[in-house]
């Protein structure tokens, strides 16, 4: 009887022993894996798809070349992020010059019009059906318009369901960091969404004025 | 706890209930007033479906010339780092 084997953890690696066409296949058979995912990471930090074909590019060449340092077994997927994070940092985010909501507190009261009033002012389970059914460009639009670290905070936990620990480690600041950028991402992104709710009329029942 | 206060630390600790990133006495606590708050029950499933949406709203395909032109560079460097000169 054989028991199911996991390729990225169960198969030791002789780093010293393997040649460079073994390395070039491992790469290219567990790093490859996560190319959807960080495109889709890409696409969000560059808003365009040029940008992010050649920053996951820019990514991958990179990986590649060192490669060699990384040990097998630990978390491939939060280096590759780690690498992509710090090439759009240094390359591409100076050159980006689009408008975006400020990082500051504006709608640092969100959470607590939500405690006070509970889901009243913000989205009602009647109007999760027709957010079910917006398009997606509306999500992908408001993801747009926040600031950069906190687009990319929200993007790692809400889609790719990262720990804070592992953001805190592939962003290089503090937890304590990690959690402001979220809170805010995520309250700044979900009063957009409630505001799209709105604005659109979903969730108006009969008798609602 | 008071009622409203109860409701306000489970709203505040919403993100981290979800993420999974309080301790179990916290997340007990959490557990126990939801169970008993309907608001906040439905606070907390609205969050959950939007995480659903975000998700789903943000998935991406890489297109087939990207795939291409990684695994080319890949190739090709193979081939430089194992011949003797490089071309």
């Amino acid at each position: 009887m054989t028991l199911p084997v996991d390729s990225d953890f169960d198969v030791p690696v002789d780093l010293d022993a393997e040649t460079d066409a073994e390395r070039s296949a491992r790469f290219e058979r567990d790093a490859l894996a996560h190319l959807d995912q960080l495109y889709g990471a890409a696409l969000r930090m560059t808003r365009n798809p040029a940008d992010a074909e050649d920053l996951v590019q820019e990514t991958f060449v990179k990986a590649f070349a060192s490669f060699k340092q990384f040990t097998p077994g630990t978390n491939l997927k939060a280096w590759l992020y780690r690498i992509l994070t710090n090439t759009y940092i240094n390359s591409y985010r100076k050159k980006q010059r689009q408008p975006q909501l400020s990082g500051g507190d504006t709608i640092e009261d969100w959470q607590l019009a939500r405690a006070e009033a509970h889901t009243s002012d913000g989205l009602r389970s009647a109007e999760m059906d027709a957010l079910d059914r917006m398009p997606d460009s509306v999500v992908t639009d408001a993801m747009a318009a926040l600031a950069p670290d906190f687009r990319l905070a929200v993007y790692l936990a809400d889609v790719e369901g990262f720990s804070y620990k592992e953001i805190a480690e592939i962003m290089g600041t503090p937890i304590g960091t990690v959690m402001s950028r979220l809170n805010r991402g995520r309250n700044q992104l979900r009063a957009l969404l409630a505001d799209y709710a709105r604005e659109h009329g979903l969730g108006k029942r009969a008798g609602d004025e | 706890m008071s009622e409203d206060r109860e409701c306000l630390n489970a709203i505040q600790r919403l993100y981290e209930f979800l993420d999974h990133e309080l301790d179990e006495a916290d997340a007990d606590a959490i557990r126990a007033h939801l169970d008993a708050c309907e608001p906040c029950f439905d606070a907390f499933g609205v969050e959950e479906a939007l995480r659903a949406i975000v998700k789903r709203s943000c998935a991406a395909k890489a297109p087939d010339t990207l795939r291409m032109r990684v695994v080319t560079h890949i190739s090709s460097t193979v081939i430089y780092t194992q011949g003797d000169q490089p071309v």
